[in-house]
């Protein structure tokens, strides 16, 4: 017994290590940012490199929004993000639901098809979408981002991986107490999946926090811009404004950390206990 | 203009009945003449639709609003970016291809470039292109390390993030997710700063320890490992997430019934977990590859591509060809080649994936 | 045979059958392709497809009373970035008060307005009247026939003579001028005093890059001459082989890249970097900052431009900065070369009001004293307008470089800097460039190779001759 007790003690302590390693190597470069965005550019270009965050975060902040009015682009970055998130976690779940529970004609080419979509690398796509945008008058707005990519492909991939988990004698066992498809998707799949359904919200509120090629051909009046293209504004040729760039980014980080402590409670474990019962 | 089965006798009527009644001997008259045709086009029309399958109308459903979008959305691009990889970009059109004026609806659809046509040409050119090889290569270099790097690290955190007895789950989860939502622009500048030969932190540290300035930047074997870091830093928290949230699917029960047949922590691992993670593994490892392949923006910015070309990527040259160079149809096969391949790439481990 | 309905058997053929003559009939007197006549060729300015590089409409003569003649548009859009945006902010306050018009300039991130401004060029809308362009970008750009050329308008207002008159052939393709000039970079070496001093290093005792690498031995090791980062050999063998007087191609169309002039820049620049006096630092990074900020890099060879980033950056090093002509490659020869310059241009897609608009701004900020000095004078613009420079101020003593007339030399390097054959094909031989010389520098290859190489590839990738 006190050699299994040992031996877990071990496991704890080296767990626990590792973990934390991980945690600095992640928060290592973040906390550069940090102080980055706390010191005036000056003390930030200095060797050896300072360490210890400054207080010049509020005139920073001030210069930066005097230069685009970043509040407004947290603003716009949010705004699509969150809509764009909410609509692709109800398209991407049904279809992953599909792809992984029924069988249908066309399934696996239909599926590549999709997969084959997620490479496409945007670069060359942002030329005919552009042209495509100018014909439809959408140029400017914000339905022009959010709806080519609302049915994610990684949305979908991940859904129908993540489904194909649910046992199906569940699934026969509500629909011969008469269930509609609708209602064992929406009743019974859909809950399961919390977590997964968690982690693809945030990836799909990364994948358009991120997206920046695209946007900025599409957006045209800077009261319009999100974070990304307001950072490439920052970013010109004979100045670089570090400062500005580090506040903006420091600020960038705050959305990103809510999203993640509302879907804290959603990554539970053992959802699917229980609901076994043989 | 349907036969109606009612006549009216009404006065005033009657004129208009006789008149309906010659026109409709009339086109009987034709139609009997036709019906041999009309029969075989109704045969055909019959056949073919027997012959479509028809799909069960829910699946149909929930996938529609995808195709919906895409077609919509996303056709066009794709397929123009096809029909342009068989040109070669000559420059803006003039004037318009093709124009429609109903009266108050008028739609004009310009003409969108000048282009020569080339047919396989471009894909000629990039077959025998150096640094079009030089790019795959070097895509496949960081791949080939990097993937596999961030997935075992992404794993092993996601399990001891899922293991009972941590605490701070929440504090840890979310600190080692952070990276993801780094500003590109922002972090890249960081990552310069760090790995600067001269003045940056990394060496400083590590001469600390006695190792050598290392040549991050400037070094092309090097470079790419910088970019490899650099990609691995960002994209580990968030696989880690994905991972997790695959750990949380996987019944409780599996576990205690496990235990009750005395397995012990690694044969827990192997039997339990792997077997039941092996769908959203799959997932992580498909993504994190076509992400890779697709890398752009660390190299872009980083790096710029060198030194000596060591570290540009396939979507780099691509991008450098269609902004930098204007050789749009080029770019387009390139684009055409990569899609295809990496298309193939990501069905084979699905199917390798063991696919059921 | 079951009977259905009669609507259903008949009416619905009819019903498609009668639809597509209606369609066919309808549609056939209202599609075309081709032009329509009258029809309103939209809103952009590409008509007629004689496949010219499209034309300007007749009113766009750019009297400078903004009224009279063709009519002009009220509001325009002007797209720059960094200091240029906002300088030409201060031409479009003035341009405003006196003409009854509205100028909207909008600052970009460089790469970012690049990649949007391409983008808008290449799918046909969205562009702006007024817009940047690099010189080392002109013929690119102008290759692609969205940019409007502007011969005549140069031509009536007479201007063409007083421009410095190496910045024209980048902007001339075919005989057609596209973009109007604005800045210029004249090169120089920027120096600081106190580290010369100190290690008595005599700027005027440099002659030939020989004399520069041989004072610059009087470093001590932690300091170094200059900085030659492995990032931007492209730029360093640019601004050399345009002080030869070197093009990239001949007339005809050939590469030119691995001739005499080529190979002993290429030796230059291996020299330089054997000598060991060389940081590699990548430019405009905190770093690369931070070492001119320390003196830890002694000399800057840059252009004119350069002292609005040193003042905007390093403010403390105020007064602590010399400038001398570039080096000479051997001795008596040239030293004087030009590296970057701006210049704007009118996107041919604009409606001809726009256009017209645009090129009296243009004119009104590029082609009259007030406004390039103005320019010059707040953010640091070296004026490509030659009839600024016999002005006072540019004899002026400046304290930045304590107490030189800086610009002086500036303005003569202008006025003797060659011109320089940019082409669609330049990029392919920054590249080349860029890739053959950084494996010079590594030793796998002598200057004679890189160059070599360099040629071939980009004739292999352009379909075009070695010379």
């Amino acid at each position: 017994m006190r050699e299994q007790r040992r031996k877990d003690a071990v496991w704890r302590f080296l767990t626990y290590a590792f973990v934390i390693t991980m945690v600095v190597v992640m928060m290592v470069p973040l906390y550069w940012m940090l102080v980055a965005a706390t010191l005036p550019q000056e003390q930030f270009l200095q060797f050896p490199p300072r360490l210890i965050p400054g207080t010049a975060f509020l005139d920073n902040f001030a210069a930066l929004q005097e230069r685009l009015d970043f509040v407004r682009t947290i603003r716009n970055s949010v705004l699509i993000a969150v809509v764009y998130t909410l609509l692709s976690l109800v398209l991407c779940s049904m279809a992953g639901f599909a792809f992984a529970k029924y069988e249908f004609k066309f399934k696996e080419p239909i599926f590549y098809t999709i997969l084959a979509t997620l490479v496409l690398p945007i670069q060359l796509l942002v030329i005919p979408l552009f042209l495509l945008m100018a014909q439809l008058d959408w140029t400017n707005t914000f339905r022009a981002i959010i709806l080519p990519w609302a049915a994610n492909p990684i949305g979908i991939f991940l859904m129908r991986q993540n489904m194909k988990s649910i046992p199906d004698a569940l699934l026969e066992s509500a629909r011969m107490d008469g269930a509609t498809e609708f209602q064992i998707f929406y009743r019974i799949a859909l809950p399961t999946m919390r977590s997964s359904l968690a982690a693809l919200a945030i990836i799909l509120f990364l994948f358009q926090w991120d997206l920046f090629l695209y946007p900025l051909v599409i957006l045209e009046t800077a009261d319009m811009y999100t974070i990304p293209i307001g950072l490439a504004q920052l970013t010109g040729f004979q100045r670089i404004y570090y400062d500005q760039i580090m506040v903006a980014a420091t600020l960038a980080i705050v959305p990103m950390v809510v999203l993640f402590l509302v879907l804290q409670k959603q990554f539970v474990s053992g959802i699917l206990a229980g609901s076994l019962k043989e | 203009m349907a036969t109606s089965d009612e006549t009216d006798d009404r006065i005033g009527q009657g004129y208009r009945r006789r008149v309906r009644m010659k026109i409709r001997t009339a086109t009987r008259q034709s139609r009997r003449a036709m019906r041999p045709v009309w029969d075989r086009v109704r045969f055909a029309r019959q056949d073919l639709t027997a012959a479509t399958p028809t799909l069960p109308r829910v699946a149909y459903l929930f996938i529609a609003p995808f195709f919906l979008l895409f077609s919509v959305f996303l056709a066009f691009p794709v397929f123009y970016t096809l029909y342009l990889s068989f040109f070669e970009y000559q420059g803006v059109g003039q004037g318009s291809l093709f124009w429609i004026d109903l009266g108050p609806v008028y739609i004009e659809i310009p003409q969108i470039a000048q282009l020569n046509f080339v047919g396989l040409g471009n894909y000629a050119r990039l077959l025998g292109n150096d640094l079009f090889w030089q790019s795959m290569f070097n895509t496949s270099y960081i791949l080939v390390i990097q993937v596999p790097l961030m997935i075992g690290l992404a794993l092993a955190l996601a399990l001891a993030l899922n293991a009972s007895f941590l605490r701070l789950k929440g504090v840890f989860r979310t600190a080692i997710a952070l990276p993801v939502s780094a500003n590109l622009v922002a972090y890249s500048t960081v990552f310069l700063l760090l790995f600067n030969e001269q003045l940056g932190f990394l060496n400083y540290v590590l001469a600390g320890v006695g190792i050598g300035p290392v040549p991050w930047l400037t070094d092309g074997f090097w470079a790419r490992n910088t970019i490899i870091a650099a990609v691995t830093w960002r994209w580990t928290g968030y696989n880690m997430i994905i991972l997790l949230a695959g750990l949380q699917t996987i019944p409780q029960q599996l576990y205690e019934a496990a235990e009750i047949d005395g397995a012990n922590r690694w044969e827990k691992f192997r039997y339990v977990t792997l077997p039941q993670l092996k769908p959203v593994m799959l997932f992580v490892v498909v993504l994190s590859t076509i992400g890779t392949f697709k890398l752009f923006a660390e190299p872009y910015v980083i790096t710029g591509g060198g030194p000596t070309n060591s570290t540009i990527t396939i979507v780099q040259y691509i991008y450098r060809q269609a902004f930098v160079n204007f050789n749009l149809g080029y770019a387009s096969a390139l684009t055409v080649v990569f899609v295809a391949v990496v298309s193939v790439f990501s069905v084979v481990q699905i199917k390798i994936g063991g696919e059921d | 045979m079951t009977k259905k309905p009669d609507y259903a058997r008949y009416g619905r053929r009819r019903l498609m059958k009668g639809a597509g003559l209606a369609g066919l009939a309808g549609l056939a007197g209202c599609i075309g392709t081709g032009d329509p006549e009258g029809g309103s060729g939209g809103g952009d300015g590409s008509d007629g497809s004689d496949g010219s590089e499209g034309s300007d409409g007749s009113n766009s003569s750019g009297d400078d009373n903004g009224d009279g003649g063709g009519s002009m548009a009220s509001e325009i859009d002007v797209w720059g970035w960094d200091v240029a945006a906002r300088a030409l902010t201060i031409s479009a306050e003035e341009y405003e008060s006196e003409n009854d018009a509205t100028v909207s300039v909008e600052e970009f991130g460089r790469s970012a307005m690049k990649d949007r401004l391409q983008t808008n060029l290449l799918s046909g809308s969205g562009a702006p009247a007024v817009s940047m362009l690099e010189s080392v970008d002109g013929p690119s750009f102008i290759d692609t026939g969205s940019v409007a050329p502007l011969t005549d308008e140069i031509e009536e207002a007479g201007i063409r003579e007083d421009f410095v008159s190496g910045k024209w052939e980048a902007l001339t393709v075919d005989g057609d001028i596209y973009a109007l000039p604005w800045d210029t970079g004249p090169t120089a070496v920027y120096y600081r005093r106190s580290v010369y001093d100190e290690h008595d290093i005599d700027p005027d005792s440099i002659e030939t890059w020989a004399d520069f690498i041989e004072e610059g031995q009087k470093l001590p090791d932690e300091q170094y001459m200059l900085n030659l980062p492995e990032g931007d050999l492209s730029g360093v063998w640019r601004y050399q082989f345009r002080q030869l007087s070197g093009e990239p191609f001949l007339e005809s169309g050939e590469v030119n890249i691995h001739n005499e002039k080529s190979l002993r820049v290429a030796r230059n620049i291996k020299e330089i970097y054997d000598a060991d006096i060389a940081a590699n630092i990548e430019g405009w990074t905190a770093a690369w900052f931070s070492a001119y900020g320390d003196a830890t890099i002694a000399s800057l060879p840059s252009a004119a431009w350069m002292e609005g980033t040193l003042r905007a950056e390093l403010p403390d090093t105020a007064g602590d900065w010399g400038v001398f002509k570039i080096p000479a490659l051997e001795s008596g020869g040239p030293r004087a070369s030009n590296w970057g310059g701006s210049n704007l241009m009118i996107a041919d897609q604009v409606s001809d009001e726009e256009k017209a608009r645009g090129w009296d701004y243009m004119e009104y900020s590029l082609a009259t004293e007030e406004m390039q000095l103005a320019m010059y004078d707040e953010y640091g613009l070296f004026p490509a307008l030659e009839t600024v420079y016999d002005e006072p101020v540019f004899d002026e003593e400046l304290d930045f470089y304590d107490g030189q007339a800086a610009r002086a030399l500036f303005a003569e390097v202008a006025q003797e800097s060659p011109g320089y054959r940019f082409t669609a094909d330049t990029p392919e031989v920054s590249q080349a460039i860029e890739t053959e010389l950084q494996r010079m520098i590594n030793g796998e290859q002598s200057p004679e190779e890189a160059i070599q190489a360099a040629a071939e590839t980009v004739a292999e990738n352009t379909d075009r001759d070695l010379a």
